[in-house]
């Protein structure tokens, strides 16, 4: 056996393991929820095969609709407000002002606090008979704007959007390390030729961050498409389907004994994943970054 | 690496794992020990496994934890029962339902009688306990009891714990807003709303969180007023499905203003101080009115079957009830661990052990015992008894007669009725879509 042959082989047995548990547990399961999609089962009795009825179902059904808008409208309030409040404030901490250190554990320490424990927390802040929010109006004499938070029509899903939506301390961690990376020359040279701090922040810092924003947009993106426990637990889709998401539906099918209704919904969520990522890299493509200085 | 051998590299693994996920969906199965013997009698100790959620913090734990263990050293050296404790009641319906799907059903469980229990029963395989209640032991139980178990003209299962859910109303805020006598009928108990929110204090606990429970219930009381005790027969489209709704439309009136989005913690937790005057729940509520309610609530409890409405077909003093638990066992082809699981079924189920456990835990039981003066009982559980045995009618709840996607759906159209989303009109016809869906 020639040495070419024994590195192939060693590469070949190193990875092995790792590629039969890819398989195993990610690519058959894939395979096991698209082909049981096709059918009318209940977990118990016998499976019927069914086509495509499942797919006709889930889009005659108000609710998946709304599961769908709900979750666009969830995925953009994590890539488009959530990422850029994490990257603003990841650029006022990375000038290193009094105290940024404190701030950066303030911002994070929500990040550690498990998810069941903030929704009923924040159940508690927007309950009408007794909650913070509500206490708060009325001591600034906004009595008026008091309502049941969770359960109106018009403010449950903002609620549950603008709980989360300021925990940017996860994406602000990921965003400060990056910019800890782009080398100080390239500031000293822009000082040099008299570029101003706001200046450097729009022509270096940003430009160099091109790329780890893109990872972040995707992860918070795919992560509101994956939300199930806050919404479960705050308002478990209501009032009236107003704040339901697809994981959630999909696990209302399932609880039903709809097995195959509820596999069609995880492969349109894992469709609607895969647009995401794709998209994503399409547009924050690093390739095409400038290279600075 | 070249091409080729990654392309080998990955037919490999493919062909791997197809063949082990092939293997996984087959049909042979491995016998487990106790089938490997089947053909023989069994001389040895049979071991009965039983995952039970009657464990830990459960009201029915301590006498049930005696009970396993009186029968354990009453059989010892021929029946052992072990029991796996699973305290979580979702996680142990959700295993459960898969073991009975993946065929791997455990010796003895305990399950919820909701209307997709049926589905257990089509499995073919659970043990059918006719022949062993053939012997005179059914005489025990409330006949009906046993028709909710009873499939294709066989026992499968034994019927055990019952709840009733009738009102439940403290007397003292309604001494305070001048209601000397708890209202029949519906008129009388808008006018003692009226009367109670002059007081500040809202009529009854409502919600629509989680699934609704507490306004579920009261649902159930208005179909049973409306439509008589054979509603559920009828289905949707009896018209009392949409006179119940205009009616609990009109009770939403009378509650507290998170009633909407909130859960049975906080609907709950109005009852107990003193925010709510009513609340519709089954005996396991008793344990905490006596330990968390406002000081000297508990004497003031005291329970009244639901209003009648004028036309309706409910007849006063009508009940909502239902089976709460039933215990199943695995089809054993070990006619000897057959026997061993009816023996155990048979132990927890004498008169003597199910009072026992009774006047412990403050459940009621499908299995018929006598009482005395001697015996603590809680004056809210003596209530529930003596009115349950005399009402005209006992119907099962909404959620125990729906299909399980009606009941998913019950507390999305509900709290889109109380929010003037859908009319109780568009309430029905939601409900009925998730039916026909």
């Amino acid at each position: 056996m020639n040495k070419a042959m024994k590195n192939n082989l060693g590469i070949i047995l190193f990875l092995t393991p790792a590629l039969v548990i890819f398989f195993v547990f990610f690519v058959y399961p894939v395979f096991f929820v698209a082909s049981t999609s096709l059918v009318r089962w209940d977990g118990i009795t016998d499976i019927t095969f069914v086509g495509v009825n499942n797919y006709i179902s889930l889009f005659k059904d108000g609710t998946f609709i709304k599961s769908v808008t709900n979750n666009l409208k969830w995925s953009m309030s994590g890539g488009f407000i959530h990422v850029p409040m994490a990257m603003f404030v990841a650029l006022l901490l990375s000038s290193k002002p009094k105290g940024w250190k404190i701030l950066r554990t303030i911002y994070f320490f929500p990040n550690i606090i498990s998810i069941i424990a903030l929704s009923m927390m924040w159940m508690a802040m927007y309950n009408n008979e007794y909650g913070a929010v509500n206490a708060l109006l009325r001591a600034v004499g906004l009595e008026h704007l008091q309502r049941n938070w969770l359960g109106d029509l018009h403010t449950a899903f903002p609620a549950l959007i603008a709980y989360w939506i300021f925990y940017i301390g996860y994406f602000m961690v990921i965003i400060l390390a990056e910019i800890s990376t782009i080398p100080e020359s390239y500031y000293e040279a822009a000082s040099i030729d008299g570029a101003n701090r706001i200046q450097q922040t729009i022509y270096i810092t940003l430009p160099m961050l091109k790329g780890i924003m893109g990872t972040c947009i995707t992860l918070s993106m795919v992560s509101g498409l994956k939300q199930f426990e806050q919404v479960f637990i705050m308002t478990n889709g209501g009032p009236a389907n107003r704040t339901t998401l697809l994981a959630l539906y999909l696990y209302k099918q399932m609880i039903n004994y709809r097995y195959g209704l509820a596999n069609a919904a995880g492969v349109m969520l894992l469709t609607f994943g895969v647009i995401v990522i794709f998209t994503i890299k399409k547009i924050f493509s690093t390739n095409k970054i400038e290279q600075v200085g | 690496m070249s091409k080729k051998v990654v392309l080998g590299m990955f037919a490999v693994v493919l062909v791997l794992t197809l063949l082990f996920s092939l293997t996984a969906c087959g049909e042979k199965k491995v016998p487990a020990p106790d089938e490997a013997k089947q053909t023989e009698p069994s001389q040895k100790e049979v071991v009965i496994n039983f995952p039970s959620i009657w464990v830990g913090k459960d009201s029915k734990a301590n006498v049930f934890g005696s009970f396993v263990k009186e029968f354990n050293e009453k059989n010892a050296g021929k029946i052992k029962v072990v029991v796996e404790e699973m305290a979580d009641y979702q996680a142990y319906r959700d295993k459960m339902k898969t073991n009975i799907a993946a065929g791997t059903v455990p010796d003895v469980f305990s399950f919820n009688n909701a209307k997709d229990s049926v589905l257990y029963y089509k499995s073919g395989n659970l043990m059918d306990l006719t022949p062993h209640m053939n012997g005179g032991w059914k005489e025990d139980f409330i006949a009906d009891a046993l028709k909710e178990v009873t499939y294709q003209d066989k026992i499968m299962a034994m019927p055990y714990e019952f709840a009733v859910t009738p009102l439940m109303y403290n007397k003292r805020l309604l001494d305070k807003a001048g209601v000397a006598e708890f209202p029949k009928t519906m008129d009388a108990f808008i006018e003692m709303a009226e009367k109670l929110k002059g007081q500040g204090v809202m009529a009854a606990s409502q919600m629509t969180g989680e699934n609704g429970w507490f306004s579920m219930l009261w649902y159930s009381h208005l179909l049973v007023a409306h439509g008589g005790p054979d509603v559920f027969d009828r289905g949707l489209d009896d018209p009392a499905f949409l006179e119940a709704a205009k009616s609990l439309k009109k009770l939403f009136q009378y509650t507290t203003g998170d009633a909407v989005g909130a859960g049975a913690a906080v609907a709950g937790g109005h009852f107990l101080s003193e925010k709510t005057a009513i609340l519709v729940n089954g005996p396991w509520f008793i344990g905490r009115i006596e330990k968390e309610a406002a000081e000297g609530m508990y004497e003031q409890v005291n329970v009244a079957p639901a209003p009648t409405v004028a036309g309706g077909k409910g007849k006063q003093g009508y009940y909502v009830g239902f089976i709460q638990s039933s215990l199943a066992a695995a089809k054993q082809k070990d006619k000897a661990k057959e026997d061993a699981v009816a023996a155990f079924f048979k132990y927890i189920s004498t008169p003597e052990n199910v009072k026992r456990l009774s006047l412990d835990s403050g459940s009621l039981f499908v299995i018929k015992f006598k009482t005395d003066e001697n015996d603590k009982m809680s004056h809210i559980q003596k209530q529930m008894i003596e009115q349950s045995s005399s009402a005209p009618s006992i119907t099962k709840h909404f959620n125990a007669a729906m299909d399980t996607a009606v009941v998913t759906e019950f507390p999305q159209a509900l709290s889109g009725m109380i929010l003037g989303e859908f009319t109780p009109e568009q309430f029905v016809e939601q409900l009925k879509q998730k039916a026909a869906q």
